[in-house]
């Protein structure tokens, strides 16, 4: 259940090994979540997560558990849903961090890796999130905060596979904000900038680069005044949408 | 056979603080149906007037109980009233006031039904010598997952007091006899007392409360320093005829209550801020006099103001407000003191706190006055600061052997709550026999682990 300052009883984080998903976790631990469920590919970094968020809260020591989910494997999702239903009870809040940022210049040549990409962020990862959103609609409430990125605001040549799948999803994620209305489901998309994480370790941050812990302070400060999208940094958004407007011939120059 | 489930209807649901909306399936109750048609999974749960501030009423996904505010069907007979679950003590006070009779326990609000009154026992000005609305209450009918039952207080104490005050976890009360009490006018006679500070407040509550039948006092939580604690005391009594005059002897019992103004529907939030709040209590103080006795002031003046005001609840924005309510026994004034010191350097944005003096607690398992103080504020959902601020009021309550109450809680925690109320188990062996299955359910319930 929430509470009335919208702080959820029981997380489901899926990637959850992911930096920002891990940083939701935590600040949702401090605030007296008392249950998570991690589900990710890497167990071992899931169970370092785990130790993190149940160190982290103040009263009684959150409970973690880990799960094995891969969004590329068949039946991925049933199996993730069966786990939320017997470790939370009601999934309260769902955080979405899937994700795999590929190489633009590799994944050109190669269009296998290039559909790989496609699926971890957007064709095979939809799905999941709609079947949770299902599971919420079927308990009359539930909050999924979808990571999205600024990547998929307008699609750019240094980035376009990763960029197609994250506007693809950043569609599919705020038009299902809308469609869930009715059944009392809530979701918000968030739309970070550049962040510095292990994903981006090896790129050269870019301007209006930001941390996963300011992203989750943002993500959680718009996902409990119900907000369906917010930018990271705040003034991205500006940023963004000037660049979306810009005439191709002239975003084409701009270097990032 | 009623068919319930023919007239079930899915909405949006949520407490008067409208913080937690769920989406849960209606229904409302007509007759006694079987019970194996109204208590489903993943749970059902009765609901009244949805004057609870948080989730006490609704489970999402599951199944809410509602039932006609029928007086019609009620009946006096020696000053009992016998009235459906669903009634509301509003048509319960504009039916039987005219004919000389009050309801025995009121809130500040009129819009109660019977049976929240009992499931969430309420209190009002007159607890220090009344008590609860249960305590006035001689049997109720009670439909549970294993059948309809007619529970008297006598004949079934467990029954009955884990009912009373157990939050609707025992099933659904469907009808209730009550003592009403007998009144001359439908005016009150009312003393007006301005006091200064929580010292001056205190020492006179607990000097001459047992003087008036109503005592209740509003405070101005932002005020600090010396100041802390400056408040309005309001006590009276129901006016006899003798105290009447004009036009008011002429029609003693001349009821009429309705609210006078509505909120806009939608309003932005934060209207109420801390420098608006504090110009309306200081507005408010002043204008209070700082003795005034006699006054003959209207039932609804008098008890349920806020009521004047439909939909008061929305001022507060989309984002809603909690209502942080706790009683710490006599002799933790000094706690009660630091709490409020707290409250006031946090600088919520607080009007509407009360304060009032509870008299003797019943044997309610979950029954929330007990003897000392109570204080409730009416808390604006939004800044930040309120996460660890709640969190270390709940460990003061707690540490003075306080407790919060379920009927306006809507954020804390399972370990707190279990800690306030240690007769928990025994709630949950009684539930046990009525509801083997563990068909009844609240959204409160499985937030505070409460089986």
């Amino acid at each position: 259940m929430f509470d009335a300052l919208h702080t959820p009883d029981n997380v489901l984080v899926v990637g959850g090994s992911s930096e920002i998903g891990l940083e939701i976790a935590k600040q949702l631990a401090r605030r007296g979540s008392s249950k998570f469920l991690l589900a990710g590919r890497s167990l071992e970094e899931m169970q370092r997560a785990a130790r993190q968020i149940s160190q982290v809260s103040e009263r009684a020591a959150a409970s973690v558990s880990v799960i094995h989910f891969d969004v590329l494997a068949e039946g991925a999702t049933e199996s993730l849903l069966a786990a939320a239903k017997a470790e939370l009870e009601t999934i309260d809040m769902a955080v979405i961090a899937v994700g795999a940022l590929g190489n633009q210049a590799s994944d050109e040549k190669d269009p296998a890796a290039a559909e790989r990409i496609l699926e971890v962020n957007f064709s095979k990862l939809a799905p999941a999130v709609l079947a949770i959103a299902n599971q919420m609609a079927t308990q009359g409430f539930g909050h999924i905060v979808v990571l999205s990125s600024v990547a998929g605001v307008r699609v750019r040549r240094s980035n376009f596979i990763y960029g197609a799948a994250k506007a693809g999803m950043d569609g599919f994620a705020t038009a299902l904000a809308d469609a869930m209305i009715p059944s009392g489901v809530k979701v918000t998309v968030v739309r970070p900038g550049f962040v510095t994480t292990k994903m981006t370790a090896h790129l050269s941050p870019a301007p209006l680069s930001t941390t996963a812990a300011k992203v989750a302070a943002e993500t959680l400060r718009a996902a409990d005044r119900g907000k369906v999208t917010v930018w990271v940094p705040p003034l991205m958004a500006v940023v963004a949408t000037v660049y979306r407007h810009l005439p191709r011939v002239v975003a084409r120059r701009v270097p990032f | 056979m009623l068919g319930v489930c023919a007239l079930e209807r899915t909405e949006l649901l949520r407490g008067w603080g409208r913080t937690q909306p769920v989406m849960a399936n209606v229904v409302e109750l007509d007759g006694t149906p079987p019970s194996s048609e109204i208590f489903v999974r993943p749970g059902t749960i009765a609901r009244g007037m949805g004057r609870a501030y948080g989730d006490a009423a609704q489970i999402g996904g599951g199944r809410v109980v509602t039932q006609p505010d029928d007086v019609a069907s009620s009946t006096l007979a020696e000053g009992v009233l016998s009235a459906g679950g669903g009634v509301s003590l509003d048509s319960i006070l504009s039916a039987y006031v005219p004919k000389g009779w009050f309801v025995p326990v009121t809130p500040g609000t009129r819009y109660v039904s019977v049976g929240g009154a009992i499931a969430a026992d309420i209190h009002g000005k007159n607890h220090h010598l009344e008590g609860t609305f249960s305590n006035h209450v001689e049997s109720f009918e009670l439909l549970t997952p294993t059948g309809a039952m007619r529970v008297d207080r006598e004949g079934d104490p467990d029954l009955f007091w884990a009912t009373a005050g157990g939050m609707g976890l025992t099933g659904v009360i469907t009808r209730a006899s009550f003592k009403m009490i007998p009144v001359e006018s439908a005016y009150m006679k009312v003393e007006t007392r301005r006091l200064d500070d929580l010292d001056s407040l205190m020492a006179t509550m607990v000097g001459s409360d047992h003087k008036f039948r109503y005592s209740v006092a509003w405070i101005d939580c932002l005020a600090r320093g010396r100041s802390m604690g400056r408040s309005v005391l309001t006590r009276g009594d129901h006016a006899r005829l003798a105290d009447l005059g004009g036009a008011m002897a002429g029609d003693p019992l001349h009821y009429q209550a309705k609210a006078v103004a509505s909120a806009p529907p939608w309003l932005p939030g934060g209207m109420l801020n801390t420098a608006s709040v504090r110009l309306f209590n200081e507005m408010w103080f002043r204008k209070a006099p700082r003795l005034r006795e006699g006054e003959i002031q209207r039932i609804p003046t008098f008890f349920h103001p806020l009521d004047g005001v439909s939909g008061w609840n929305r001022i507060y924005g989309p984002r809603g407000f909690l209502q942080y309510q706790f009683v710490l026994p006599d002799g933790e004034e000094e706690a009660l003191r630091r709490i409020m010191e707290e409250i006031a350097s946090a600088q919520v944005p607080s009007f509407l706190a009360v304060l009032k003096r509870f008299g003797a607690a019943n044997p309610g398992l979950l029954s929330f006055p007990r003897p000392g103080w109570t204080l409730a504020l009416d808390i604006p959902v939004g800044s930040t600061r309120l996460f660890g601020l709640l969190e270390r009021l709940d460990r003061q309550v707690l540490e003075a052997s306080g407790r919060l109450y379920l009927a306006k809680d809507s954020r804390a925690k399972a370990d707190t709550i279990a800690a306030m109320y240690p007769r928990l188990g025994e709630l949950a062996a009684i539930k046990a026999k009525v509801d083997p299955d563990g068909l009844i359910k609240s959204d409160l319930s499985r937030r505070l682990g409460i089986l």
